[in-house]
């Protein structure tokens, strides 16, 4: 084979893993691993590595925590979007409403379903401005997909009400929401589906790539139990044409561990982006968005805005802090959007956040001294 | 004496230290997402195929719907291919929006090259050849047609990792060759996993990226993708065991031989030509009352499985196509007949035995 390194994601991992204040915790959090390996060893014997038991044990564990009648495992959070829109018979042409201010896999997902995404600007919290949405309807919409950015539940009530109104589906991109509530109710509890990522740097991880789908739909939910699995309704009979996306029985088990510890992963997250919020809001430079009681956000990021940005994410970096930016350019502005003809100034919101925002690492590993260490760092920047 | 049909935890058993320690390895490094283990496992995937290039993706259904897509078949595209295959390998070109034209296969399951021109209209935009059991199709014949009819090659080697027809590897005769790393398969991970392999340095180029959500880099997308990667995980466990694969290979080989000659004079059985080393993925014979022979053998305790009884023209998936009974008689005739013996490297000679004494019990020869 010839030599060419292709790998952007290695020369990232060399760059930043080597940061002590880190986002990745993998290594922090495989050292407490024996079980999940003894439960591992059992598996390879058992032999059941396709839509094996612990898949069905993760789904059940899953549905529980989502409060929700369903949960389907399968390969990423993408294809749970993916599927989802399938499922919701999303097809060409149909237009699908979502935020630019996203994972590129939200639109990947609109378009490799067959669909136009079409985007609507946000609000104060990051998330899509269910006022903006109205607009955005034309007799093509077919689908609304709010993103709960960094953890944060849209405003899915009202969001619900448009839907309504103009008899659209909701999938909800939920892929950094796992355990977030807003009024009590978790993400999956109104949309018609919501989609889950467990990539190995979410809330609950695995060790590879794996995603969930929750709905109160039993009809979605048999159509999505065909379509992960080639449409097989048995071994031999297909009734649909299909795909393959399944959740690894192996990553289940990871699933099945991580799980138990969800609500203490969820509070260190919590308390250590409460603890952020505090130290950095008297820093005149730092924009912290206002946090809501009804709420409960589980920051799978943390983001501010800041003033000089990129200077202070390269003063940060060589600090050993892993200051990171989700993203510098809104999905509107991508090269690959170019054919869906939007140019700089159709998003306003959405385009100076991506200029401001930078994310601090919040894990539940992080040490109160280490972020003690990033706030001086920060307001040493600033002084 | 109880024989599966298949077993991987058996090769798991002789591995054992190796898998955990790597396990262990990759774990602590903290990089589950195409890291090392998956490049390295893509480079030693391409040498040994013989092609100038590998892309590890999320399974094999994957590996064929980027190939198709990277390589430019369109919406209302045709590519031909063959109706009995594992339902993956035309459900992926009806998805993309083309449509699967089958042809009719030749005693050894593979395509027939003699039937592909009378199904090329002005719309075929590719073949899809499936190796399947684990033998090479006739890449000859197909690949002259392709160029006489400049049409694209892609080769559905979920089957046939290892596989050689003149001395050439599977996944090397065509514009892009495509591999699965099902557990079930001879070379295997411990879930889903997929490789693409070509020469084509456009489609390398693209499959990276459609397997990672488009990203030219974190912070630009070229175009609008997936996410189907190789886990680091797995791909690490591939490396290991490709380097195995040679030897587990043989051992198929040797025990499909060895069916062979005890059955030959009693029961159809594959018969390889002497240009090919097939991998037998599948071992399978062929009998009129092939339900009662199976059931025979599951009395006896031998698990045989049908791979596949419905062939693909007659699922309800299909119907809206037109195809009928008939259409594909070897196909179809095939499909009332087939049975898989157990056949894998773990399988002691005395299991093989007791299984040809079971097939003779029943023959009553």
């Amino acid at each position: 084979m010839k030599e060419i390194s292709h790998n952007f994601l290695l020369k990232q991992y060399k760059l930043t893993n080597e940061l002590p204040i880190n986002h990745n915790y993998l290594p922090q959090q495989f050292q407490d691993s024996e079980e999940v390996i003894d439960e591992i060893r059992k598996l390879v014997v058992r032999g059941d590595f396709t839509l094996g038991s612990a898949v069905n044990e993760f789904e059940a564990e899953f549905k529980k925590i989502s409060n929700t009648r369903y949960a389907i495992g399968v390969g990423s959070g993408t294809d749970a979007l993916f599927l989802s829109l399938k499922a919701l018979g999303i097809k060409e042409g149909d237009e699908v409403i979502t935020t630019p201010y996203t994972f590129y896999a939200t639109i990947g997902a609109i378009v490799t379903a067959g669909a136009i995404p079409k985007f609507v600007d946000i609000g104060s919290d990051y998330n899509i401005d269910p006022d903006l949405i109205e607009e955005a309807i034309t007799s093509n919409t077919k689908a609304i997909v709010p993103v709960h950015w960094s953890g944060l539940i849209c405003d899915m009530d009202s969001i619900r009400d448009i839907a309504d109104r103009h008899n659209l589906s909701i999938v909800e991109d939920a892929c950094h929401a796992i355990n977030a509530k807003r009024n009590d109710k978790t993400a999956g509890s109104i949309g018609d589906t919501a989609c889950f990522s467990m990539h190995p740097l979410k809330n609950l991880n695995v060790w590879g790539d794996g995603g969930i789908i929750v709905t109160n739909n039993k009809e979605l939910h048999d159509k999505l139990v065909l379509l992960r699995n080639h449409g097989l309704r048995g071994r031999d009979i297909c009734d649909v044409f299909a795909y393959n996306s399944r959740l690894d029985t192996l990553q289940a088990i990871v699933g099945n561990h991580y799980i138990k510890k969800i609500d203490h992963i969820t509070d260190m997250r919590i308390k250590n982006a409460h603890f952020y919020d505090k130290e950095l809001s008297d820093i005149s430079q730092i924009e912290i968005p206002s946090r809501s009681p009804e709420v409960k956000q589980v920051f799978h990021l943390y983001c501010i805005r800041v003033s000089e940005r990129d200077d202070l994410q390269k003063y940060l970096i060589n600090n050993g802090i892993d200051a990171k930016v989700h993203y510098p350019i809104p999905m509107h502005l991508q090269p690959a959007a170019k054919d869906f003809g939007y140019s700089q100034g159709d998003f306003p919101h959405t385009e100076k956040l991506c200029k401001e925002v930078l994310s601090l690492p919040v894990h539940e590993f992080i040490t109160e001294e280490q972020m003690n260490f990033t706030v001086q760092k920060i307001k040493e920047f600033y002084s | 004496m109880k024989i599966p049909f298949v077993n991987p935890g058996l090769q798991y058993k002789g591995l054992r230290e190796e898998i955990l320690s790597r396990f262990d390895r990759i774990s602590l490094t903290g990089n589950y997402v195409l890291g090392n283990e998956v490049e390295e496992f893509e480079r030693n995937f391409a040498d040994f195929c013989g092609t100038a290039f590998a892309i590890g993706v999320g399974n094999g259904s994957d590996a064929l719907t980027f190939s198709l897509l990277g390589l430019g078949v369109k919406p209302g595209d045709e590519v031909i291919t063959a109706p009995n295959s594992f339902v993956a390998s035309a459900w992926t070109i009806a998805n993309i929006g083309a449509k699967p034209v089958f042809v009719d296969v030749c005693e050894d399951f593979n395509l027939n090259p003699r039937l592909i021109q009378e199904a090329i209209t002005p719309k075929t935009k590719a073949i899809m050849p499936v190796h399947l059991t684990g033998r090479v199709a006739d890449m000859e014949m197909i690949n002259k047609i392709a160029e006489d009819y400049n049409l694209l090659v892609i080769e559905d080697a979920a089957q046939a990792v290892g596989a050689s027809y003149k001395s050439k590897k599977s996944g090397s005769f065509g514009d892009a060759g495509c591999f699965s790393l099902h557990p079930l398969k001879n070379l295997h991970v411990h879930g889903d996993g997929g490789i693409i392999t070509t020469n084509n340095e456009d489609l390398y180029n693209r499959a990276l990226k459609m397997r990672n959500h488009g990203l030219k880099n974190r912070n630009e997308c070229e175009f609008w993708g997936w996410n189907s990667r190789l886990d680091e995980i797995q791909a690490s466990i591939a490396n290991l065991k490709l380097s195995y694969l040679d030897k587990w290979n043989d051992r198929f080989l040797e025990l499909a031989n060895y069916y062979i000659k005890e059955l030959s004079n009693h029961i159809e059985v594959p018969s390889i030509k002497e240009f090919e080393k097939p991998v037998f993925h599948r071992f399978i014979i062929q009998h009129n009352n092939r339900d009662d022979l199976k059931f025979f053998l599951e009395e006896k305790g031998v698990m045989t499985a049908v791979n596949y009884p419905i062939p693909l023209h007659l699922h309800e998936a299909s119907s809206h196509y037109g195809y009928k009974i008939g259409d594909f008689p070897m196909a179809e005739k095939q499909a009332n007949k087939i049975l898989s013996l157990p056949i894998y490297p773990e399988l002691e000679n005395s299991q093989a035995k007791y299984v040809v004494e079971c097939v003779k019990e029943f023959l009553k020869v």
